[in-house]
């Protein structure tokens, strides 16, 4: 490979992808882990949240988001996309729903349209990494923790405290800034050789000033 | 540069300057998410005139396009290699062709007559992408075939004439090697067959007819469309490893597509940045074709 | 009856406690090649938890780093932060010593960020690599009489030559430890990603906080680059040392990629030293000597060197220093201690070594004799 394959157009993947494929142990080689990826594809399609292990998850995430990017890019209409969605969809009348319910659901979307999480594993038992797939939007409850009420923890006290303080500072700064400008104008305006000195002394200041904010 | 951008201060358009087009993060936030969008929506509001890429400069340029392999990609090198590739085009004109099109390369060679060879002969095949991008003539000349590679942006190359602008059923037309010669005989002093302006490439659908084996290569396994008696030369013992090894299943294999090309978002990064170098170009050369019309009828006079 | 069963008992008891240790003896991987650092090294990277601070607070520590170390910039193609007060290179002192080839000058941490060919004036086709010097700053100089290495240099050479700390590729604070910050503290440059030591005469010394670009070297000139070449992981002969390996069929049986004999029996009966076996393929500091720098980009901070084959893979982290190779060194005095870019002045992008064939230029011709 040494030159882009420019016969086929596709979106960009809004998630990481691998630079090489997983094999997947399979003894009918590479026909049967696509099968075995569309068994998967299938399940997450029908069931929106699936448990799995890691690396066929990883793997049939890819084939997930670009099938529902190509519904969305060319909608039902477009042959190539419904023969697509034949071959990854085993149950048919999953076809209707990737086209009917998911192609709206994610038409607006600028986020990846499949989420995977890290879960925890057998013990004892096989002990290989499993995770969580789910498409986004699905009905079941989250599986992240809420974090939203975090306010009170200690570091949080602490942080809050300090940026008031910072905030104070810089206004404080500007502040003096401002009263050296406008003493500087006046200045400038009644100037005698007599007070020459003076109004060197402050624009020093006021260069000062202007100097602490942007360092 | 859209209008938000020329609003905010000049550190801040520095500090988005060279970020890529698309950064994606799997977990953002709902609220970030719905952030997003309505400033999305204010800024296409007014008038955002972005440079219009003409969606077939993927086939007229394609060596414009990084290799896909993530691990060698890196967007400085990418983007000092186009640069370097637009000032060679300034210097010479590097004419839109395909596989399957005649062209003329004439190349300054050190051991020729006159110091410049002129060659004429099929494109059979177009590789490598980037300052590397090469192709293969084909021609035979006193009843021997003779191929000649040449590397697009080779100083050493002094004139790219296309004869005749038309696109093969194949990608590739390696199979001409095994063809007979009258299939890859052209004719040294042809003349350029210019085609109308905006006429789409016209695909030639001529099926080459194959010597018997042995061939160079097993032909009956390439699922060819520009070759005629592939089966008067095959038997059931080829028929059967042949359909062996067919993959129908690559067809939806849609990762491998995906590494295979680059992403429609990026191209239009790319082809975004040397755009409107490449058109000004083109209208030159349109110009120049124009004014060497206008000196024919003299001629003829 | 029931005496015996509890002695039973006691006994199973006994030989459990005894055997509860099970001893593993054998390795259940592989021992590659990998970096052990000694125990006294200072750790990079803090390990990263969901520590759950508000997003205001989180805006806050971004807003005081922006504060101390500048905005988010992107200078000379690389991601960094504006250092403005970081050090006026106008105002540093010009060297009064002049150079000498035996002076040694402080190197620059690069990154390979690919290949491609170029073209000679005579219609050559060059390859060439770039490597992009990325964002380097000197952190620390330690002269000679400070200077300790862990390996005591001989007499002849002891406290002949000083020790530059250079870094490069500034980075997020928040991700680093208390401990590794603590060394650009007193330099005043932003934490950086990758630290590296070049062994530098007093008279090429350099001052804390002074940026080092491509402008360190000179078209034309040599330059020893050293990376850590691509890992192959554990490989046989004949991708290791390109051996032929054995014919496929005709009769061969389970040697077709072996290494075959490795020397007779009697008094050298044993495996010779450096016989080329099977083993660990790649992952070692390799040094490739006298590449020649075709052309230097001042905008991007990039050099093309000879070749296609500098250790290391694309994106990966290489050394660049001045040439040791005797024949191969600079004739005329380079940049001491190193070129001090002005904003003001105006260099050209691009500086093309004279045989190298420009491609703003017209096409190679030959002139006919």
């Amino acid at each position: 490979m040494n030159q882009a394959d420019v016969s086929k157009l596709m979106s960009q993947l809004r998630i990481a992808v691998r630079p090489t494929k997983r094999n997947l142990k399979n003894p009918d080689g590479p026909e049967g882990r696509l099968l075995k990826l569309r068994k998967t594809v299938t399940a997450l399609v029908k069931h929106e949240r699936i448990e799995l292990y890691y690396n066929r998850a990883d793997e049939a995430r890819g084939y997930a988001e670009l099938l529902i990017s190509n519904a969305i890019r060319h909608g039902d209409r477009h042959k190539a996309t419904m023969e697509l969605a034949d071959y990854w969809l085993l149950e048919k009348q999953l076809v209707h729903k990737l086209f009917k319910v998911l192609v709206p659901r994610f038409e607006n979307s600028n986020v990846s349209y499949t989420r995977m999480f890290k879960a925890p594993r057998d013990y004892p038992g096989m002990y290989y990494r499993k995770s969580v797939l789910e498409l986004r939007g699905n009905p079941y409850p989250v599986l992240t923790p809420d974090n939203s009420q975090n306010r009170n923890l200690l570091h949080n006290v602490l942080l809050d405290e300090a940026r008031k303080e910072f905030r104070r500072e810089k206004l404080a700064n500007l502040a003096n800034k401002l009263a050296a400008e406008t003493e500087n104008a006046t200045a400038s305006t009644t100037a005698t050789p007599a007070q020459a000195p003076v109004t060197e002394t402050q624009t020093e200041q006021s260069k000062q000033a202007e100097e602490a904010p942007k360092a | 540069m859209n209008i938000n951008v020329r609003i905010l201060t000049k550190s801040v358009a520095q500090q988005y300057a060279f970020k890529r087009i698309v950064t994606f993060s799997t977990k953002p936030t709902q609220q970030a998410a719905a952030a997003a969008v309505p400033q999305q929506q204010e800024v296409t509001g007014p008038t955002v005139r972005k440079p219009i890429v003409p969606a077939h400069y993927r086939f007229v340029y394609p060596e414009f396009l990084p290799d896909p392999k993530v691990e060698w990609r890196n967007a400085v090198r990418e983007k000092l290699e186009r640069l370097d590739m637009l000032d060679r085009r300034r210097q010479i004109e590097l004419p839109e062709f395909y596989v399957g099109s005649i062209l003329a390369v004439t190349s300054s060679d050190p051991h020729a007559a006159g110091k410049t060879s002129r060659f004429v002969g099929i494109c059979i095949h177009r590789e490598r992408c980037g300052l590397r991008a090469r192709f293969i003539l084909r021609n035979v000349i006193d009843h021997q075939g003779i191929e000649v590679v040449y590397e697009l942006y080779d100083p050493t190359i002094q004139k790219v004439e296309v004869l005749r602008l038309e696109k093969r059923l194949d990608d590739s037309l390696f199979y001409l090697r095994d063809a007979l010669p009258e299939f890859s005989t052209f004719d040294e002093n042809m003349e350029a067959e210019p085609l109308e302006e905006g006429a789409p490439v016209p695909i030639n659908d001529i099926k080459v007819v194959l010597r018997p084996r042995p061939w160079l290569e097993r032909w009956e396994r390439q699922n060819l469309l520009g070759v005629a008696n592939i089966e008067q030369y095959i038997k059931d013992k080829h028929r059967k490893s042949a359909e062996k090894v067919q993959k129908p299943w690559e067809k939806y294999d849609l990762m491998k597509q995906y590494r295979a090309t680059i992403p429609e978002e990026e191209q239009k990064e790319i082809f975004a940045e040397v755009h409107t170098e490449l058109h000004t170009l083109e209208l030159q050369r349109k110009r120049n074709k124009r004014k060497r019309t206008f000196v024919k009828p003299k001629h003829l006079a | 009856m029931l005496r015996t069963v509890l002695s039973d008992l006691a006994r199973l008891r006994l030989n459990g406690s005894v055997c509860s240790v099970t001893q593993v003896r054998e390795k259940g991987h592989l021992n590659r090649p990998r970096l052990r650092n000694p125990y006294w090294f200072i750790r990079q990277q803090r390990s990263q938890t969901d520590d759950q601070v508000t997003g205001e607070n989180r805006s806050f520590i971004k807003e005081v780093i922006h504060d101390t170390y500048g905005t988010p910039a992107l200078i000379k193609g690389v991601q960094t932060y504006e250092q403005k007060q970081l050090i006026k290179t106008n105002e540093l002192p010009v060297p009064t010593e002049p150079w000498t080839p035996a002076v040694r000058r402080c190197g620059v941490i690069a990154r390979k960020i690919g290949q491609y060919p170029l073209w000679l004036k005579n219609g050559e086709r060059i390859r060439t690599t770039l490597l992009q010097v990325v964002d380097n700053h000197v952190i620390k100089y330690i002269p000679p009489e400070e200077y300790k290495p862990t390996q005591r240099p001989n007499v002849h050479n002891l406290n002949r030559y000083g020790c530059a700390l250079v870094g490069a590729e500034s980075t997020n604070p928040a991700q680093l430890t208390k401990e590794y910050c603590g060394i650009f503290r007193d330099s005043g440059v932003m934490p950086t990603k990758n630290l590296a030591r070049f062994i530098v005469s007093p008279q090429a010394a350099l001052a804390p906080g002074t940026p080092l670009n491509v402008g360190h070297f000179r078209v034309g000139e040599f330059v020893d680059v050293r990376g850590k070449t691509v890992y192959h992981g554990f490989q046989g002969v004949v991708k290791r040392h390109g051996f032929k390996g054995m014919p496929a069929s005709h009769g061969v049986t389970k040697t077709h990629r072996r290494p075959g004999n490795i020397g007779g029996g009697g008094e050298k009966g044993r495996v010779w030293p450096g016989t080329k076996l099977p083993g660990h393929m790649g992952n070692r500091w390799r040094i490739s000597k006298g590449l020649r720098i075709w052309r230097i980009n001042t905008k991007y901070n990039v050099m093309w060197v000879q070749g296609s084959a500098v250790p290391g893979s694309t994106n990966g982290l290489v050394y660049i220093y001045d040439t040791i190779l005797p024949l191969r060194k600079p004739q005329a005095a380079p940049p001491m201690p190193t070129l001090y870019e002005q904003p003001e002045d105006e260099a050209p992008d691009d500086i093309w070594y004279e045989q190298v064939h420009n491609f703003k230029d017209e096409s190679i011709t030959y002139k006919p004799e």
